[in-house]
C-alpha cells in the first residue's frame, strides 16, 4: 500500500482509531459516572479518572480522532445512555476534553521517549482540567442571578473551584493520567499499531510540533466552549422581554391555554376518526 | 452490622447488575408512552425543555416544568440506577454548593438563588433522562440524524448499544483473570485497606492493557465490515438517508402530546402572572 502522505492514516484507519477511543473510553467513563464521586470535605474530586486511555492513543496514534473518539464515547456511553445529558454542559466537556487529549497527542513525537510523554500527559491533563475550571466558574457566575448579592457566594465558588483544580491536578492527574500513561505507552508501542494495519509512530511519522495554527484553533473552540455556556448571559434579554408583555401576560397566558384546550380537543377528534383506517392497517 | 450493609451495597453494583440496568434501560421499555413517541417530536421537545429554564428566573414557571418533566419521567418507566445518578448528579451540582455558601459566611438569603439553581438543573436532568432514557437507540439515532447531526454521532450512539454489553463482559473476565492470578495484600489493618484500594487500581489500569489490544482487534474487524458494505459514502448519500428515515412517522399521538405539554405551560405562565 503507497501512502500518500508520510505517516498519515487513512480515512478507515483514522475511523479504527475512532471506534477504538470511543468504545474504550466510553466504557470507561461510563464506570466514573457510576462511582459516587470522592468529596473530601467541599472538595470533589472531577477528575477524569480514565483520562488516560485517550492520552495513551492519542500518543500512539491519530491524535484528532483519538480526541474526537474520547469525546463523543463520553457524550454517548455515559450522558446519552444514562440519561444524564446535560444540553448546553456537554459541548463544554466535549470541547475540552478534545483540545486537552489533542494537545497532548500532539506534544509526543515519539512514544519511545518517556520523558516526553509523561510530560505531555500531565499538560493534557492540566489544559483539560483548567479550561473545565474557568468554565465552571463563569457558569456559576451566570447561572445564579443575582450572583454578587449573595453573601459569600463567590468567594466560595472561588475558592472551591480554585482549591479543587490544583487537587485535582496534583493528585489525581499524576496518579490516574500520568502513571498509567507512563506504564501503557511504552508497553503496547509496536504491539497495537499493526493490529490496526499501521506502522508505529516515529520521529519521521510523527505530525510535527504543535504550531501557532493548532493554538489559535484550539483557542477559538475554548471560546466556543465558553459561549455555549454564555447562552446562560444572553438569556437576561430574554427575561427583558418577558418582563415586556408582563403588564398583559395574564391576557396571553389565557389565550395560550384556550389555544391549547382547543388543540388537543380538535387531535383527539381527529385521531378518534382516524383510528378505523389505522386498525385495518 | 455495618460490614453487613456494606456488602449488600456492594454486591448491588456488580458488574452483572450494571449490565442489566444499562440494558433495561436501552431496550427494556419499548413499551412506554415516551417510546412510542416520535422521536423528533421528543427532541423538539427537549430543546425547550433543557434550554428555556436556564433562561428563566420565574419561581411558578420553573416548578411546573420540573413537575411537568417528573411525569414524563414517571411515564417513560426510567430504570432505577438511572434516577439515582441523577439525584447524585443535582447535589453534586448545586448541593455542594449551598454548603459552602454557609461555610463562607452566608446566610438564608443565599437559599432562594441556590433553590433556582437546582430547580433548573434538575429539570433539564429530568427532560433529558426522559427522552434520552426512554427512546430505544436507533429511534433517537434516526431523530438526531433527521435535524442533520452528523452520521457519526447517530453510529456511535447505535454501535455503542450494541457493544456495550460485549465490552463490559470482556472487561470483568480480563479482571477476574487478573484477581485469579493476583495475590491481593491482607486488608485487616487500615494500612492495609489503603494497600489494598491502591492493589485494586492497579488492576483496573493494568486490565485495561489486554482490553486495549482486543478492542483494537475488533474495531479493525468492525470498520472493514462497514468499509465493505460502504458505510463512508453510505454516510453522505442522500438516498440512503431518506430509506433509513422513512419509518419515522408523526402520529396524532404525538401532536397531542405536545399540546399537553404546551397547555401546562401556558397554565404555569397563566399562574406565574397571576401572581
Amino acid at each position: 500500500m503507497s501512502m500518500t502522505k508520510k505517516g498519515a492514516a487513512t480515512q478507515s484507519q483514522k475511523l479504527m482509531v475512532f471506534v477504538l477511543s470511543m468504545s474504550l473510553y466510553g466504557l470507561a467513563t461510563l464506570f466514573t459516572e457510576l462511582i459516587p464521586s470522592f468529596q473530601v470535605g467541599i472538595v470533589e474530586f472531577s477528575v477524569e479518572f480514565f483520562l488516560f486511555i485517550p492520552l495513551t492513543l492519542s500518543m500512539l496514534f491519530d491524535p484528532l480522532s483519538a480526541a474526537l473518539g474520547a469525546a463523543t464515547g463520553e457524550l454517548v456511553f455515559s450522558e446519552i445512555m444514562l440519561g444524564q445529558f446535560g444540553g448546553l454542559g456537554e459541548l463544554e466537556k466535549f470541547i475540552t476534553v478534545t483540545i486537552g487529549v489533542y494537545i497532548a497527542g500532539r506534544l509526543v513525537k515519539n512514544p519511545k521517549n518517556r520523558a516526553m510523554v509523561g510530560a505531555a500527559a500531565f499538560v493534557g491533563t492540566g489544559v483539560q482540567l483548567l479550561m473545565g475550571t474557568i468554565v465552571d466558574i463563569l457558569k456559576v457566575q451566570f447561572a445564579v442571578a443575582d450572583f454578587e448579592a449573595v453573601a459569600g457566594l463567590p468567594e466560595s465558588v472561588f475558592a472551591t473551584e480554585g482549591f479543587a483544580f490544583v487537587n485535582d491536578l496534583l493528585f489525581s492527574g499524576i496518579l490516574f493520567c500520568l502513571l498509567p500513561t507512563l506504564y501503557l505507552v511504552p508497553k503496547l508501542y509496536g504491539k497495537i499499531e499493526p493490529l490496526l494495519g499501521m506502522q508505529p509512530r516515529t520521529k519521521e511519522t510523527g505530525l510535527g510540533q504543535i504550531n501557532v495554527r493548532t493554538v489559535i484553533v484550539c483557542l477559538i473552540s475554548f471560546a466556543c466552549a465558553i459561549g455555549a455556556e454564555m447562552m446562560a448571559e444572553s438569556g437576561l434579554s430574554l427575561i427583558d422581554w418577558e418582563a415586556g408583555w408582563a403588564g398583559n401576560g395574564t391576557a396571553i397566558a389565557v389565550g395560550m391555554i384556550a389555544a391549547a384546550i382547543i388543540a388537543i380537543i380538535l387531535l383527539g377528534i381527529m385521531r378518534k376518526s382516524a383510528e378505523p383506517a389505522g386498525e385495518t392497517k | 452490622m455495618m460490614q453487613k450493609l456494606s456488602e449488600s451495597v456492594l454486591d448491588k453494583f456488580s458488574m452483572d447488575f450494571l449490565r442489566n440496568q444499562v440494558l433495561k434501560n436501552a431496550y427494556g421499555n419499548d413499551d412506554t408512552v415516551i417510546a412510542k413517541r416520535d422521536p423528533r417530536i421528543l427532541l423538539i421537545w427537549y430543546l425547550f425543555f433543557g434550554l428555556v429554564p436556564w433562561f428563566v428566573n420565574d419561581l411558578p414557571f420553573l416548578l411546573g416544568c420540573f413537575l411537568l418533566v417528573m411525569v414524563t419521567t414517571v411515564l417513560a418507566k426510567v430504570a432505577g440506577l438511572v434516577l439515582l445518578l441523577f439525584a447524585v448528579g443535582v447535589f453534586t451540582q448545586t448541593g455542594y454548593l449551598l454548603i459552602a455558601t454557609w461555610i463562607f459566611g452566608g446566610d438564608a438569603s443565599a437559599i432562594a438563588p441556590l433553590l433556582i439553581l437546582t430547580l433548573k438543573v434538575a429539570t433539564i436532568s429530568l427532560a433529558s433522562v426522559t427522552v434520552f432514557s426512554g427512546l430505544d437507540p436507533d429511534r433517537l439515532s434516526n431523530g438526531l440524524m433527521w435535524f442533520g447531526c452528523p452520521e457519526r454521532l447517530s453510529f456511535s450512539i447505535s454501535y455503542a448499544y450494541r457493544m456495550l454489553p460485549m465490552l463490559m463482559e470482556e472487561f470483568q473476565n480480563v479482571l477476574l483473570s487478573y484477581r485469579l492470578r493476583g495475590n491481593p495484600p491482607a486488608h485487616e489493618t487500615v494500612r492495609g485497606k489503603i494497600k489494598y484500594l491502591i492493589y485494586q487500581i492497579k488492576i483496573i489500569i493494568h486490565a485495561f492493557y489486554p482490553l486495549m489490544l482486543n478492542t483494537a482487534k475488533r474495531s479493525r474487524t468492525t470498520v472493514e465490515a462497514l468499509e465493505l458494505k460502504g458505510y463512508r459514502y453510505a454516510a453522505v448519500n442522500k438516498e440512503v438517508r431518506k430509506m433509513k428515515l422513512s419509518s419515522l412517522k408523526v402520529t396524532y399521538d404525538d401532536m397531542i402530546f405536545l399540546a399537553v405539554s404546551f397547555l401546562w405551560v401556558a397554565v404555569t405562565i397563566f399562574i406565574s402572572t397571576m401572581i
